[in-house]
C-alpha cells in the first residue's frame, strides 16, 4: 500500500516542485515589495499585536494543487475504510492496547512515516497533507495519540535538528514502522521547568560515548519505542570558560542497553495509548548520537514542541465531524412528546455549536498548515499555538454538549460517547497545557510589538519629526472618527460582500487590541510577564482574531469559487465573527481598566485566602453564632 | 555587638505580662466584689452540699434549686447570685448558658419592670438590675453568647427599657462581630500533654502548612526505669520545607543562633520556644535571583523591552518594612538549657545535612523563673540548670563542633 502512495507521489512531484517555485517567487517579490513601507513582516499573528492585518499572509486561503489532491484522496479511501472497519476502538479501550495487528496494519499504510521526507522511505506529506490524513486517524484517539508520539515529537527531532548520517540511520526504520519513537522530556520534577531535569549525560573518559542517567516519566510510547529523544543536562565549558549544565538532546536506542520502563499507567482516556516510565541507567550513548549541538537541547526541545502543536486542529475537527453524524442520527429519530429531538431550540443550539467549531478549527488548521508549507522556515508558532489552544477547548465543550443530546445513554460504557470524552480531555493538557500556551501566545506576540513600539518611542525621543507628525495624527484620527478600516473590504477587499459585516468586525477589533497592546505595555512594562490574568485575555482576544480571520478567508474562498453549501460557511463564519466580536470587546474592556475594576483584584485576594489555609474556607451555612 | 536583650524584642512582648500566681491570661472576671463579704458570705452553706462532695454543674445546679425552694420569696437573691456567679469557676461551669440562665431564672419577674415612663428616667431598682448585668458581663467576659431564652428572661425580669436588656442587646450586636475576629484561633480546650501542647503551639506560630513538626525527645517521666538519668525534658521542633531549603543555602561561613526561650501564650498558658536563625545579609550580599536563560520550556520568562515601569507607576502605599533575617526552625523543648537545645539541633541535622558545617552560637536569655511559675505544663520540671551567662558576655560565642556529634 505504502509503495503505491509512494509512487502516486514520485509522478506528482515534479509539478509541485514547479508550483512551489512558483509560489516562493511570488511570496518573495511580496516581501521585497513591502520591505520600503514597513518592516517585514514576522508571521501573521504576531502583527496582529500591531494592529494591523497582513492580509497578504491569509488571503486568499491557501490551496493545495489538484495533483497533490488526488494523490491524497486516493490515499485515504484505504485509510479510511481501515479505520472505520477494521478499527475496534472499543475493544482498545478495554483492553488498554492496540493490538499487533492493527499496528503492523497501520505499519503497511505507511502512516508511521507521514511526515518523513521521502528519501527516507517516508510519504514525505506537506503539513497540509499531514492534517488531512490526521482527520482520518483522529477516528481512534489511542492510535492518533501512538503515531502523534512517535511522528509528531518521537522522530521530529531527527528530522529538524538531525545530521545527514542521523538521518540515514534512522528514519528509514522509523518511517517504516520498525521502530517506534518516543520522546522523553518530562521528568518527575520537571514538567516545563527545564532548569530542574535531573537526568543527567557525562562524557566518558575515551570522550566517545555519553553516560546516561535518569528516569523520565510520563513517556508515550515508553514501553514499545526502540528509539528515544532523550534530553539530559551535560557539562560544557561556555565561552567565558565557565562550567555550566545545559540541556543536550541525545538520540537513544533500546539496544544501547540500561533502557527499562515501568508498567504501563492507567490512564483516564486515551488507554490503548502506551504511557509509562523509561529509566536510563548507565546506558551508553555514542557522540554520534548527540541532537544538535552539545548544550543545545533546550532549544531542540522547543522547536520539537512548537512544530507539533498545528496538527490537533485537524484531528479534533475529523473527530468532531464523526461526532455531528453520530448525535445527529439519534436526535433525528429519537421521539419526545411526538416531536423530534431535532426540533427542539436548545437541541439545535448544540448542533449549530458543534457545527460552527468544526468549522472554525477546520478552517484555523488548514490556514495554519497553508502558512507552515510555504517555502522558507516559516514561524508559525503562535498559530500553531493558536489552533491547539482552541480545538482542544472546543473538542471538550462539543463532546460535553453531544453527551448533552445524547442524555443518560451518552453516559453508557456500551456507546463510544463517554470514551470520546474521556479521550478528549488530554487534549487540553499534553502538548504544553493551554494555560501555559496561553502565555505562550500572549508574551511573543508582546514581545514582538514592544521591540517595535519602543524603537517608534526611540524615534519620538530623538526628535523624528515624521515620526511625531505620524503618532500625533494617528491620535488625531482616532479621537475623531471611530470607522476603522484595514482594507480587508471594499473596493480592493479581500473578503467577499456577504461577510463584511464581520469583516468590519475583525477590523475594528484588530485596531483596538493593537492600541490595547501598546497601552499595556506602557501600563505594564517588563513586568507584565507577572501579569497571568492580563495576559490570559490578551491571548483570548489573539485567538478569536485569528479564528475569525481563518474564517473569513475560507468562506470569502468557498463564495468565490462556488464550494457546495457555501451559504452554510457564510452563515457559520458571520455566526461565530460576531460572537468572538462581543467577547473580545468585553476582554478589551477589562484589559483597559485597572486590576481593581476588572474583578483581577477580588480574584486574586479569594485565591490567596483560599491557599493560605488551603481549603474552602467558608463557614458552613447552618452554622450559628451563639 | 548585640546587646543582650536585643534578640528577644520582638519576641517577649508577653514575658512583662503579670507574674501572678493566677494563671489568667485573658481578661480575668472581675470579681464581684462590690459587696465585700467579711467571713462567709450568705447562703454560702448552699454551696457544698452535694452528697459526693463534688463539684459539677449537676451540684451547682443543685445549689440554685435549693436556694429556690430555701427561700421561696427569694429573699437574699441578690447576694446569692453574686456568690454564685463567684463559685462558677470552682464549679467549671463558667461557660455554660444555661447556667447562667438558671441564675438568672432566680429573680422574681415581672417586679423589677419599670411601669412608667418616671420608673424608667430614674433607674428602676438599681441593685437588681446591677446585678443582672453582673451576670451578663460574667457571660461577656467568658465568650458566653446570650440566646433567646436569657433574652426572654431579661424582657420578663427587667422589661424592655432596662440596663441588663441595653446591655443583652451590645452583646448581641458585637459578640456576633468580634467571636471570629482571631484570624489564628485557639482551641478552646488545650491539650494538657506539654508534647501536644507544643505541637499545637509551635503548629500556631508556623504559617507553612507544609512544615513538618518532628519530636526529637519523648518526655520520660521522673519514676521510670532510668531513674539514674537525669529528667528527659520533651523536645518538638518545627521546620517548613521552605526553610529546610534556606538551610542549605546558608553560607557556612556565617553562626546561625539559637534564640530563646520567647513566650507564647495559648489562652490561660504560657509556653517557650526557642528559634534558629540567621542575621539579615547585607543587601550587596544577598544572591540575586536570576532569570535563567533556558528555563521554561514553553514561554518566555522575560521580555526583553527597554519599557520599565518607572516612580510613576508606583500605586503602592509607601510601606516602611523592616526585614528580620531568616528563621529557620523553631522548638519547644522542657527545658531551656544548653544541653537540651544542642540536642534540638543535633536532631535537626539529620534532614538538614548541611547544618554540620555551620557554627551553631547559643544566644539564651536567662531562664526567667518568674514566668514559669505561670506555666503549670512546666512546674514540676527539676530545677534548671542555671544557664551560664551568655548575655554577659556576648562575644563568647561557643562555636559548637557538630561535626564530632553526628
Amino acid at each position: 500500500m505504502s509503495g503505491g502512495g509512494l509512487f502516486l507521489r514520485a509522478a506528482a512531484t515534479t509539478a509541485t516542485a514547479t508550483a512551489r517555485a512558483c509560489r516562493a517567487l511570488a511570496a518573495f517579490t511580496a516581501s521585497r515589495r513591502s520591505l520600503r513601507t514597513s518592516p517585514p513582516s514576522q508571521g501573521f499573528a504576531k502583527e496582529l499585536f500591531l494592529g494591523t492585518i497582513e492580509k497578504k499572509e491569509v488571503f486568499p486561503f491557501p490551496e493545495v494543487d489538484q495533483e497533490e489532491l488526488n494523490e491524497i484522496n486516493q490515499f485515504l479511501g484505504p485509510v479510511e475504510k481501515f479505520f472505520t472497519e477494521e478499527v475496534d476502538s472499543q475493544k482498545i479501550d478495554r483492553e488498554g492496547k492496540i493490538p499487533e495487528e492493527t499496528l503492523e496494519k497501520l505499519k503497511s499504510l505507511g502512516l508511521f512515516g507521514m511526515q518523513v521526507p521521502e528519501e527516507y522511505g517516508g510519504l514525505g506529506l506537506s503539513s497540509t497533507m499531514y492534517a488531512r490524513l490526521g482527520e482520518i486517524i483522529a477516528l481512534d484517539a489511542s492510535i492518533t495519540v501512538t503515531l502523534a508520539a512517535h511522528q509528531s515529537i518521537g522522530l521530529k527531532g531527527i528530522i529538524i535538528t538531525g545530521n545527514e548520517e542521523q538521518k540515514r540511520k534512522y528514519l528509514p526504520k522509523l518511517a517504516s514502522g520498525e521502530h517506534i519513537a518516543a520522546f522523553c522530556l518530562t521528568e518527575p520534577t520537571s514538567g516545563s521547568d527545564a532548569a530542574s531535569i535531573q537526568t543527567r549525560a557525562t562524557l566518558s573518559e575515551d570522550k566517545k560515548h555519553y553516560i546516561l542517567t535518569g528516569s523520565k516519566m510520563w513517556i508515550t510510547n515508553g514501553g514499545l519505542a526502540d528509539i528515544f529523544t532523550v534530553f539530559a543536562k551535560t557539562q560544557i565549558v561556555d565561552s567565558n570558560n565557565l562550567v555550566k549544565d545545559k540541556i543536550t538532546a541525545f538520540i537513544v536506542e533500546r539496544n544501547f542497553g540500561g533502557v527499562t520502563n515501568g508498567k504501563p499507567e492507567d490512564k483516564l482516556g486515551i488507554r490503548g495509548s502506551n504511557t509509562c516510565e523509561v529509566h536510563f541507567e548507565n546506558t551508553k550513548v555514542p557522540v554520534e548520537n548527540v541532537l544538535g549541538e552539545v548544550g543545545g537541547g533546550f532549544k531542540v526541545a522547543m522547536n520539537i514542541l512548537n512544530s507539533g502543536r498545528f496538527s490537533m486542529g485537524s484531528t479534533v475537527a475529523g473527530m468532531l465531524k464523526k461526532l455531528i453524524e453520530m448525535t445527529a442520527e439519534y436526535a433525528c429519530t429519537r421521539k419526545q412528546f411526538n416531536k423530534k429531538l431535532s426540533e427542539f431550540g436548545l437541541i439545535q443550539e448544540k448542533f449549530a455549536l458543534m457545527a460552527q467549531k468544526a468549522y472554525v478549527m477546520e478552517s484555523m488548521a488548514y490556514l495554519t498548515a497553508g502558512l507552515l508549507d510555504r517555502p522558507g522556515v516559516p514561524d508559525c508558532s503562535v498559530e500553531a499555538a493558536i489552533v491547539k489552544v482552541f480545538s482542544s477547548e472546543a473538542a471538550w465543550q462539543c463532546v460535553s454538549e453531544a453527551l448533552q443530546v445524547l442524555g443518560g445513554l451518552g453516559y453508557m460504557r456500551d456507546y463510544p460517547y463517554e470514551r470520546l470524552l474521556r479521550d478528549s480531555r488530554i487534549l487540553l493538557i499534553f502538548e504544553g497545557t493551554n494555560e501555559i500556551l496561553r502565555m505562550y501566545i500572549a508574551l511573543t506576540g508582546l514581545q514582538h510589538a514592544g521591540r517595535i513600539l519602543t524603537a517608534r518611542i526611540k524615534e519620538i525621543k530623538r526628535g523624528n519629526v515624521n515620526m511625531i507628525v505620524e503618532t500625533i495624527g494617528r491620535r488625531l484620527r482616532d479621537s475623531l472618527s471611530r470607522t476603522v478600516d484595514l482594507g480587508l473590504t471594499g473596493k480592493d477587499g479581500v473578503v467577499h460582500p456577504s461577510l463584511e459585516d464581520s469583516a468590519n468586525k475583525l477590523e475594528e477589533n484588530v485596531y483596538y487590541f493593537g492600541r490595547i497592546v501598546e497601552t499595556l505595555l506602557l501600563r505594564f512594562g517588563k513586568t507584565i510577564v507577572e501579569e497571568q490574568m492580563v495576559l490570559k485575555r490578551v491571548a483570548n482576544i489573539l485567538i478569536n482574531l485569528y479564528s475569525m480571520t481563518a474564517v473569513l478567508s475560507r468562506a470569502s474562498r468557498s463564495v468565490r469559487i462556488g464550494l457546495r453549501n457555501h451559504d452554510h460557511e457564510v452563515l457559520l463564519a458571520n455566526i461565530f465573527c460576531v460572537e468572538a466580536y462581543h467577547q473580545n470587546v468585553f476582554a478589551l474592556a477589562q484589559l483597559d481598566k485597572y486590576s481593581p475594576e476588572n474583578l483581577d483584584e477580588k480574584i486574586k485576594k479569594v485565591a490567596q485566602q483560599v491557599l493560605e489555609k488551603r481549603t474552602y474556607i467558608c463557614a458552613h451555612p447552618l452554622d450559628k453564632t451563639s | 555587638q548585640v546587646a543582650p536583650k536585643v534578640p528577644r524584642g520582638l519576641h517577649c512582648s508577653a514575658a512583662t505580662h503579670s507574674s501572678d500566681s493566677d494563671s489568667s491570661v485573658v481578661p480575668r472576671p472581675p470579681e464581684p466584689s462590690r459587696w465585700p463579704m467579711k467571713g462567709l458570705a450568705p447562703h454560702q452553706e448552699l454551696f457544698g452540699q452535694a452528697p459526693s462532695g463534688e463539684r459539677d454543674k449537676a451540684s451547682f445546679v443543685q445549689a440554685v434549686q435549693n436556694f429556690k425552694q430555701h427561700s421561696v420569696r427569694r429573699r437574699g437573691h441578690v447576694d446569692f447570685i453574686y456568690l454564685a456567679l463567684r463559685q462558677m469557676r470552682q464549679y467549671g461551669v463558667e461557660r455554660d448558658l444555661a447556667v447562667y440562665n438558671l441564675l438568672l431564672d432566680i429573680f422574681p419577674k415581672e417586679v423589677f419592670r419599670p411601669r412608667s415612663i418616671i420608673q424608667y428616667i430614674f433607674v428602676h431598682y438599681p441593685r437588681q438590675q446591677e446585678c443582672g448585668l453582673a451576670i451578663l458581663e460574667q457571660m461577656e467576659n467568658h465568650g458566653v453568647m446570650p440566646n433567646k431564652e436569657t433574652e426572654f428572661l431579661l424582657i420578663q425580669i427587667f422589661g424592655h427599657k432596662s440596663y441588663p436588656m441595653l446591655k443583652f442587646l451590645r452583646m448581641k450586636l458585637w459578640f456576633s462581630r468580634f467571636k471570629n475576629i482571631n484570624p489564628f484561633p485557639v482551641p478552646q480546650d488545650l491539650p494538657q500533654d506539654p508534647v501536644d501542647l507544643a505541637k499545637l503551639g509551635l503548629r500556631h506560630m508556623e504559617p507553612d502548612l507544609s512544615a513538618r513538626v518532628t519530636i526529637y525527645q519523648m518526655p520520660l517521666s521522673k519514676d521510670s526505669t532510668g531513674a539514674a538519668d537525669p529528667t528527659q525534658p520533651h523536645i518538638v521542633g518545627i521546620q517548613s520545607p521552605d526553610q529546610q531549603a534556606a538551610l542549605a543555602r546558608h553560607n557556612p561561613a556565617r553562626p546561625i543562633f539559637v534564640e530563646g526561650p520567647f513566650s507564647l501564650w495559648l489562652r490561660d498558658k504560657c509556653v517557650y520556644y526557642h528559634i534558629l536563625r540567621a542575621d539579615l545579609l547585607a543587601p550587596e550580599e544577598r544572591e540575586v535571583e536570576e532569570i535563567l536563560e533556558e528555563w521554561n520550556l514553553y514561554y518566555p520568562m522575560q521580555l526583553d523591552l527597554d519599557y520599565g515601569r518607572s516612580g510613576w507607576d508606583d500605586y503602592e502605599f509607601d510601606i516602611q518594612e523592616v526585614e528580620e533575617g531568616p528563621v529557620f526552625a523553631m522548638c519547644m523543648a522542657g527545658a531551656h538549657d544548653q544541653a537540651t537545645l544542642a540536642k534540638w539541633i543535633q536532631g535537626l541535622q539529620e534532614t538538614n545535612p548541611a547544618l554540620a558545617r555551620i557554627p551553631v552560637v547559643f544566644r539564651l536569655a536567662r531562664s526567667t523563673g518568674e514566668l514559669l511559675a505561670a506555666s503549670p505544663g512546666l512546674e514540676d520540671l527539676p530545677p534548671q540548670p542555671p544557664v551560664q551567662g551568655q548575655e554577659e558576655e556576648e562575644d563568647n560565642l561557643q562555636r559548637q563542633q557538630q561535626q564530632s556529634q553526628s
